[in-house]
């Protein structure tokens, strides 16, 4: 309820504003020479950082993107990028 | 009973008269009282009886710490009367009572209290395990906090704001007020909440010197219209804050003025910095029988005679551990009150000044002793006073105890945010610590209680807020922190918790009835921190939230062990901090739905209508609900359907077919101009969760269709898969602006052709074919040629403003044929009887594409595409386990099962999705998920209907569709 989450077009907004989009994992694995279980994994494993982690957000009730943010989930705040990277 | 009627620090309309009705009978209360002090004034002491030892329980604090003065007000339980202002006609009536509160026939059970250890439920209870449920209803009949009939409709209205603010101030108080100024004067956006309903708070009621002969009553309203003179403020009287949370966000709940549009409304700001500045409550203290009726609280006998107008008793003995007790019982003699003495806990340290004046008007002065058990049936009628080790007593007679321990800071909006406290020893109060950042504490909660200290350590709290706000030097915030160093610092506090009892009847927590033996219990068998021993003996659990054990519990626990050193904590405080309404938190308009462009006028047209997800659609013509005339006509004349909420899509740019390829199963690079192509959508389960229809508008421009209750998600959902990718397209969300006609029945074309200038013969315009086209060159129209329903079919998708132009010229031209309504249930037994599928009714979360039939969609050469869905869908091929979709009649011309009936042998094998007694058929047929063993045709399937006890009714497994199998009627 207290989150606040900055989307890159609309800027800082409310959390009830956004859908939560899971954990970062890159890009959909090629389908040649896919085993079940990495599917499996990549679709239904998450990492559950205790701590701040990428993941991505929809901006449904405002430009309709996605995009990524860091958080923290041990205090429920967004991390700057730039804190996060360092 | 007379009241005064000439204090300046009054808040009542002495002179007025408030009818109200208690127990049935008439009464009056003066305007501005809650109901608490109407009843006091009239000279009710019982207000209610405990929860577990129907003990008498009266009026106690002023704050609704205690569930002591809960009532049920007009039809509503558990009101907190000392909260909640009087209002005309009010019907109040009493709670947890057997006959009456003064006269209660459960009052025996405080002489069993013997057998009632604590943990008595816990230990007693749980064998055997029959027992409980009948015990259950025992106990729940004779415990409780007041009953609410099942089908009580809440009154009034309920609202919500979401204010931001550059600083929150929580109290209104001096100090309160005092940081409001100090941020308001910089010019930031300051919001003040305060829960009484006036500013103002421990000045309010006080008649002591400030300075310079102005009291304390003066300088609060001095400081109020400061307050209220700066725009910038916002000021939120009778507003309690009940939660805190991290970027500051401040939730708390307004009780309405008679003048609001509001009874209540629930409030969550955003701010950037936050001052605390609650106050105190006072600690509860604990002796024999501390809570029978004529014991209250010093503040409270104070503010009944301060600021209701109400002397609080007739013979008054004061047992108090701090100077606020000494001067409320100054007052109050003042005031009239005949004391009979005054016990302070402490051997010294009282104000001289006080001291001086208490001489002066011969008040008989005990230090070093305390209250240690009350006399009277119900009510007070004398107290024993005793030293503090207990070894000399007294008895005098009173009907009135002010008892006090002394003060308790109003923690909970720091810790709910995730400060922490530390004990101190100096104050004897629990201290912020580690304050959250960008939120400062100031005021009495610090243990201050030195008048310009108090506002002193606001203005710091509120300059350090402007600080937060970018809008206060450094220096500024030396400055003040210099003056209130040079200033009287927090006073000490008295350490006593208990008299010297043995502690049966001393009760430290009033809701649940918890005395010092159970707490001794509790420790005794192994519970050694508060956070246990709550949980075992529910002290602190009740409506009060805490209010009177607070502090006294971890002080108590870490007295009974001898800790030196007190590490212990309080309980954890949770919001809501001060109990809220539920219909505060639900809000206002709960019946919100969408309508179609068609709405009126299909109800005009005699439509029954049915929530059907977030619309309101036309699912009945007449009072048949099994539509038999509305399915006879689209058969063999014609009839229009509103398909309005149908989701409608634009995708259009240079990648907007790989787009459309990543997320429907078919090969969509063979989508044909003027062609419709129908696809599904998975998940990457494989599970479809999506179908509908695509066509090509022009180059790289795609029109598309999606079942109602997905349109909300189709945006995200596309934009989700693709969200690597970076390519370019547009995807537009076209389900409101357009609405659809579905025109159906053999005599479809006739009327069409009427309407349109464009050739509607098959020959031009066929089956599965798309055209788009304008009507007296204004209109614009996209038509396709579908069969849902299994007829001669057209789906005319016109702009929402055209809507209902276009179905009046329908209407005009079909009147000739006759043609009808039918609705959303008419549809669902047509397209069932031609095994049409409905996502969500021939499908659940678990059914993939290839369960319900739909496996020829699925093109498998796809494989660049990355298309979602498909690696499950490969897996899932060569599972046998899975569902099928399969068609079945009844046997013996049986009637229909009821949709969700259970396959069944001995086991559950799967369920029916749609069945109806079809009149096309003229037998009763249905679809149903089996286990793949069951799927072959001329499979008896036995189905399970609920509350149909041991009686079973039978189908058979037959070909799909029922009706017209070859596909004729759709393509003629
Ligand atoms: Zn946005």
């Amino acid at each position: 309820m207290a989150l606040t989450i900055t989307c890159p077009i609309c800027g800082k907004r409310n959390g009830y504003e956004f859908r939560y989009g899971g954990e970062e994992k890159g890009p959909r694995p090629d389908e040649a020479g896919l085993t079940p279980e990495a599917w499996c994994d990549y679709v239904h494993m998450n990492n559950c950082v205790a701590g701040v982690q990428e993941e991505w957000w929809f901006h449904k009730d405002g430009c309709g993107s996605w995009f990524k943010i860091h958080r923290d989930t041990t205090t429920n705040l967004e991390i700057e990028q730039t804190e996060a990277t360092e | 009973m007379n009241r005064f009627n000439h204090l300046p620090t009054l808040k009542v309309d002495s002179a007025s008269k408030i009818a109200f009705v208690y127990k049935g009978k008439k009464y009056y209360g003066a305007k501005g009282d809650t109901i608490a002090t109407a009843l006091f004034a009239n000279g009710i002491r019982i207000f209610s009886r405990s929860l577990k030892y129907h003990r008498p329980r009266g009026l106690y604090s002023l704050d609704g710490e205690c569930s002591n003065t809960c009532m049920e007000v007009d039809g509503i339980p558990n009101v907190r009367c000392e909260n909640t202002l009087l209002k005309d006609g009010m019907v109040i009536k009493e709670q947890n009572v057997k006959g009456s509160a003064q006269n209660d026939m459960m009052g025996f059970i405080d002489k069993l209290d013997w057998m009632m250890p604590a943990g008595f439920y816990y230990n007693t209870m749980h064998k055997p395990a029959k027992i409980w449920p009948i015990a259950m209803k025992q106990i729940r009949k004779a415990a409780g906090l007041g009953t609410l009939s099942p089908d009580f409709d809440m009154p009034g209205r309920y609202d919500e704001i979401y204010p931001t603010a550059d600083v929150v101030i929580i109290g209104g108080g001096p100090a309160g007020m005092t940081a409001a100024i100090e941020a308001g004067k910089k010019g930031l956006r300051v919001i003040l909440m305060e829960s009484r309903p006036w500013l103002g708070g421990c000045f309010e009621y006080r008649s002591r010197e400030y300075q310079n002969r102005q009291t304390l009553n003066e300088r609060a309203h001095q400081l109020a219209n400061e307050v209220n003179a700066l725009d910038n403020i916002r000021v939120f009287t009778h507003t309690s804050a009940v939660g805190v949370y991290n970027n500051n966000l401040v939730t708390g709940f307004q009780i309405g003025q008679e003048e609001d549009p509001f009874t209540e409304r629930y409030l969550e700001i955003r701010a950037t910095s936050i001052v605390v500045a609650a106050g105190c409550i006072e600690r509860p203290l604990i002796f024999d029988h501390n809570e029978r009726p004529g014991v209250m609280q010093a503040a409270c006998a104070l503010r009944l005679a301060k600021t209701y107008g109400i002397l609080p008793g007739k013979k008054a003995v004061f047992s108090v551990g701090h100077d606020f007790g000494l001067e409320a019982a100054i007052e109050l003699h003042d005031l009239g009150l005949p004391i009979a003495c005054i016990a302070d806990i402490r051997e010294d340290g009282q104000d001289p000044f006080l001291m001086k004046r208490i001489q002066a008007k011969n008040i008989p002065f005990h230090k070093g002793w305390v209250a240690n058990t009350t006399h009277g049936q119900k009510e007070v009628k004398a107290v024993t006073l005793s030293g503090i080790d207990g070894l000399i007593t007294k008895k005098v007679n009173c009907d009135l105890l002010v008892a006090s321990a002394g003060m308790t800071p109003v923690t909970g909006h720091i810790t709910v945010n995730q400060g922490k406290l530390c004990y101190d020893s100096h104050t004897n109060f629990f201290l912020p610590k580690e304050m959250p950042e960008k939120m400062h504490a100031a005021g009495t909660l610090l243990g201050l209680t030195d008048p310009v200290s108090i506002e002193t350590s606001g203005k710091l709290a509120g300059l350090k807020a402007a600080f937060d706000c970018e809008n206060c030097s450094i220096k500024d915030i030396g400055d003040a922190k210099k003056e209130l160093e040079a200033l009287p610092g927090p006073a000490r506090g008295s350490k006593l918790v208990t008299a010297p009892v043995q502690g049966r009847k001393s009760f430290i927590c009033f809701d649940e009835d918890t005395t010092i033996k159970n707490i001794k219990q509790a420790i005794d068998k192994g519970f050694d921190v508060p956070e246990l021993i709550k949980r075992f003996t529910s002290a602190g659990t009740g409506p009060g939230q805490g209010g009177i054990p607070g502090h006294n519990l971890p002080l108590y626990v870490a007295k009974y062990q001898a800790l030196q050193d007190i590490s212990i904590k309080p309980t954890t405080v949770r919001p809501p901090l001060v109990p809220t309404g539920i219909s505060t938190y639900a809000g206002t308009n709960h019946k919100m739905f969408k309508i179609t462009p068609m709405d009126d006028m299909q109800r005009k047209d005699g439509g029954i209508f049915r929530n059907i997800g977030v619309w309101q659609r036309a699912r009945y013509f007449s009072s048949d609900l099994s539509c038999k005339k509305e399915i006879e006509n689209v058969r063999s004349n014609v009839g229009m359907l509103d398909g309005s909420t149908l989701g409608k899509f634009r995708i259009h740019g240079p990648d907007a077919l790989k787009a459309l390829q990543r997320v429907y199963v078919s090969d969509m690079s063979k989508v044909k101009e003027g062609r419709i192509k129908y696809s599904a959508m998975c998940n990457d389960d494989g599970c479809v969760i999506d179908d509908g229809v695509v066509v090509k508008q022009g180059e790289n421009d795609y029109y598309f269709t999606t079942s109602t209750g997905r349109a909300g998600q189709t945006v995200e959902w596309i934009r989700y898969h693709t969200r690597y990718d970076g390519w370019d397209f547009s995807l537009v969300n076209l389900t409101d602006s357009m609405g659809v006609i579905n025109l159906s029945g053999p005599n479809a074309r006739k009327v069409l052709e009427k309407v349109v200038d464009i050739d509607v013969s098959n020959e031009a315009f066929g089956f599965s074919e798309y055209k788009a086209f304008k009507i007296q060159d204004t209109i614009p129209v996209k038509a396709m040629r579908l069969g849902f329903v299994g007829e001669l079919s057209y789906e005319l998708h016109v702009p929402s403003s055209y809507m209902k132009a276009v179905w009046l010229m329908l209407k005009d031209a079909g009147q000739e044929f006759n043609i009808q309504n039918f609705g959303v249930e008419a549809q669902n037994v047509l397209r069932m009887e031609k095994c049409h599928i409905i996502l969500g009714q021939e499908s659940e979360q678990r059914t993939n594409l290839l369960d319900v039939g739909l496996g020829f969609l699925w093109d498998r050469s796809k494989t660049d595409t990355k298309t979602v869905g498909t690696v499950a869908l490969r897996q899932a091929e060569s599972d046998q386990s899975r569902f099928r979709l399969v068609g079945f009649e009844m046997e013996n011309n049986g009637r229909a099962p009821r949709d969700g009936s259970l396959i069944v042998d001995t086991k559950v094998r799967g369920y029916v999705c749609t069945a109806r007694d079809s009149f096309s058929m003229n037998k009763a047929v249905g679809m149903a998920l089996v286990e793949a063993p069951l799927a072959d045709i001329g499979t008896r399937l036995e189905i399970f209907e609920d509350e149909c006890g041991d009686e079973r009714i039978y189908g058979k497994v037959v070909k799909m569709p029922f009706y017209d199998p070859s596909g004729q009627r759709m393509k003629m």
